[in-house]
């Protein structure tokens, strides 16, 4: 049960990234499959390589907030379609996370095992058969362990203990308050309104390609650092652990906008974080249950899609009566097009 | 203030369909004017328009404002003198924020920081004046106000922060006749009490009689001058403190 909740919360920390592409910003930003992987390639990478924790994930969200910025740099300044723009980006990433993994999996090395390149001295003591050869010349000594040792532990003890739980719901809480604060801000205020009318900014001497680059780079980043916490909190990254996120992302913020109705709590912030512990939830008992049926673990994606389509076509999420039916359909096919 | 000097614009130039928009325009617009623009569909108004607004450089001519001349200045760089409203009432306004937030976005032009977002107390005194009650409800979303009341908004919002210019394509036109003699109302009420210059793209014929103080006629590209009368101008620098001294004290609320 801790563990749904807890799986819940990074869930809902990656569709707070979607929310902000898709409802803040208004585009169907597809980088966050690719995003995702890299913060967790990313921050494996730098935490085995002796980084701490905190620091690792800081910058898989930079590395993120990047690859957002490039996305959207090739939008507008390049002017390539979002959706393949994001595309681009996303296949330059599987790429990019293949490198830095240099595999294409990593796990997280255990603190106790990864140190331990030392002498033989260190480890055991005396050498047993150095007797056997004294009179001989000395034996060369082992090198000297040269790298840095790594003394820090993973943030994560992957123990239903509720320490994680607690972990997880701080930074949930930290950014979920600094975005909120954020958008209260002149150009947070403003990146709110370029999404609902970006010709409307320019008449405020605001430009489209700042805006976009600000809003993709902040939802790319949420993503990544929900990566990077996934892979810590998984014991490993995986190249194709993103694959998919952007829908899944989707439907957990569906998930929470109709749970909560009209209520936009920090802005909306709190439908995915919601959403994604109910999504988690919902996914638990179909993995477990669902095989009476007939349901495999591999349909969930299917149901996903589905439920997407569902919600849209229905038009369920619909927070404006003038939009009722047709919420934002041109945000998931093709909102990129008409945005020049 | 405008000076538009023998500017043409081409489209499509050197292609088999070469379409030329505005012939060898030279108009000039004094501080307080009021332009009234009409003619025909494709004639060239909007085509001035875009010129106006730097989103189209003259193929030929110069455009200087305020005599600055404007080649290779963008939207959004000449958005510092110029304001606008158009047709659509949900162009001109961020549907999905509250007056407030919209208001607040409009009081200032440029690069913005991370400063918390306020309201001017100038930006509630002019939308108090509009009548419309918007004043009292500064949480509303701006998308669920009427059509007028959502040009006015665009209005008040194009003026708070001092643009020279107003330009207005067809602002009255998506809305009924009431809410478009208020809105035109408003407009003369910009034009006359804060100086602003106003030029103004129309169909409707008994506006384009009634309000302005100059009136253009545009016809393939070609643009007349039918009517010029000096213009009302009062002493548009102290309007704006007696306006705000008159109204009561106002507190706007933050979301």
């Amino acid at each position: 049960m801790l563990g749904i909740v807890e799986q819940g919360l990074i869930l809902g920390l990656m569709s707070i990234g979607v929310f902000v592409s898709f409802r803040i910003v208004n585009m169907a930003d597809l980088t966050v499959d690719g995003t995702f992987a890299l913060g967790g390639a990313l921050c494996v990478r730098l935490f085995s390589l002796g980084l701490n924790a905190p620091i690792s994930l800081l910058l898989s969200l930079l590395a993120g907030a990047s690859a957002g910025v490039l996305t959207g740099y090739l939008h507008r300044k390049l002017r390539i379609n979002v959706l393949l723009a994001g595309i681009l980006v996303m296949t330059m990433l599987y790429s990019i996370n293949l490198r830095i993994m240099d595999g294409p999996n990593l796990p997280i090395p255990k603190s106790s095992v990864s140190s331990s390149l030392g002498t033989y001295e260190q480890v055991a003591g005396k050498d047993p058969l150095a007797d056997l050869f004294e009179s001989s010349a000395p034996v060369a000594k082992p090198q000297k362990e040269t790298t840095r040792q790594r003394t820090y532990q993973n943030i994560f003890r992957g123990m239903a203990d509720g320490q994680d739980l607690f972990l997880l719901s701080v930074i949930i809480l930290i950014g979920v308050t600094l975005t909120g604060l954020f958008l209260r801000t002149e150009l947070g205020t403003a990146l709110r309104g370029f999404g609902t009318n970006p010709s409307g900014l320019e008449s405020f001497g605001l430009p489209k390609t700042l805006m976009t680059l600000l809003g993709l780079g902040l939802a790319n980043g949420f993503v990544s650092l929900a990566g990077g916490i996934f892979a810590l909190y998984s014991g490993f990254a995986d190249v194709t652990m993103g694959q998919g996120m952007i829908v899944t992302g989707l439907a957990v913020v569906m998930v929470g906008e109709i749970l909560l109705v009209k209520k936009k709590i920090v802005y909306g912030l709190f439908a995915p974080i919601l959403g994604g512990i109910v999504y988690q939830g919902i996914l638990a008992v179909v993995m477990r249950y669902g095989y009476r049926i007939g349901f495999r673990a591999s349909d969930m994606k299917l149901l996903t899609a589905i439920f997407i389509v569902a919600v849209i076509g229905f038009g369920l999420v619909s927070t404006n009566k003038r939009m009722k039916g047709k919420f934002r359909l041109s945000t998931i096919f093709g909102g990129g097009v008409s945005r020049d | 203030m405008i000076e538009l000097s023998h500017v043409s614009v081409v489209y499509r130039k050197g292609e088999e369909n070469e379409k030329c928009a505005l012939k060898n325009a030279t108009l000039r617009v004094a501080e307080g004017d009021f332009v009234i623009i009409v003619g025909p569909n494709g004639a060239g108004k909007s085509t001035l328009m875009k010129v106006l607004l730097c989103e189209l450089a003259p193929t030929i001519g110069t455009y200087t404002l305020n005599g600055r001349a404007m080649r290779g200045f963008s939207v959004t760089q000449v958005a510092r003198w110029v304001g606008r409203v158009f047709q659509d009432p949900n162009s001109g306004i961020f549907p999905d924020l509250s007056i407030l937030e919209n208001l607040s976005i409009a009081s200032k032009k440029g690069i913005r920081g991370l400063r918390f977002r306020s309201c001017p107390q100038k930006a509630v005194t002019l939308l108090s004046r509009l009548g419309l009650g918007l004043e009292n409800t500064l949480n509303v979303r701006a998308g669920d106000l009427s059509g007028g009341q959502k040009q006015a908004l665009a209005m008040v919002m194009a003026i708070i922060s001092d643009p020279k210019v107003l330009l207005l394509d067809e602002h009255t036109a998506s809305l009924d006749p009431k809410s478009s003699v208020k809105v035109m109302e408003l407009t003369r009420q910009i034009n006359e009490q804060f100086g602003i210059t106003v030029v103004m793209i129309t169909h409707n014929m008994p506006f384009a009689e009634q309000y302005g103080n100059r009136k253009w006629r545009i016809e393939e590209g070609e643009v007349f001058e039918y009517e010029y009368r000096p213009p009302l101008r009062r002493t548009h620098l102290e309007t704006p403190v007696v306006l705000l001294r008159d109204q009561p004290h106002y507190e706007p609320k933050l979301v």
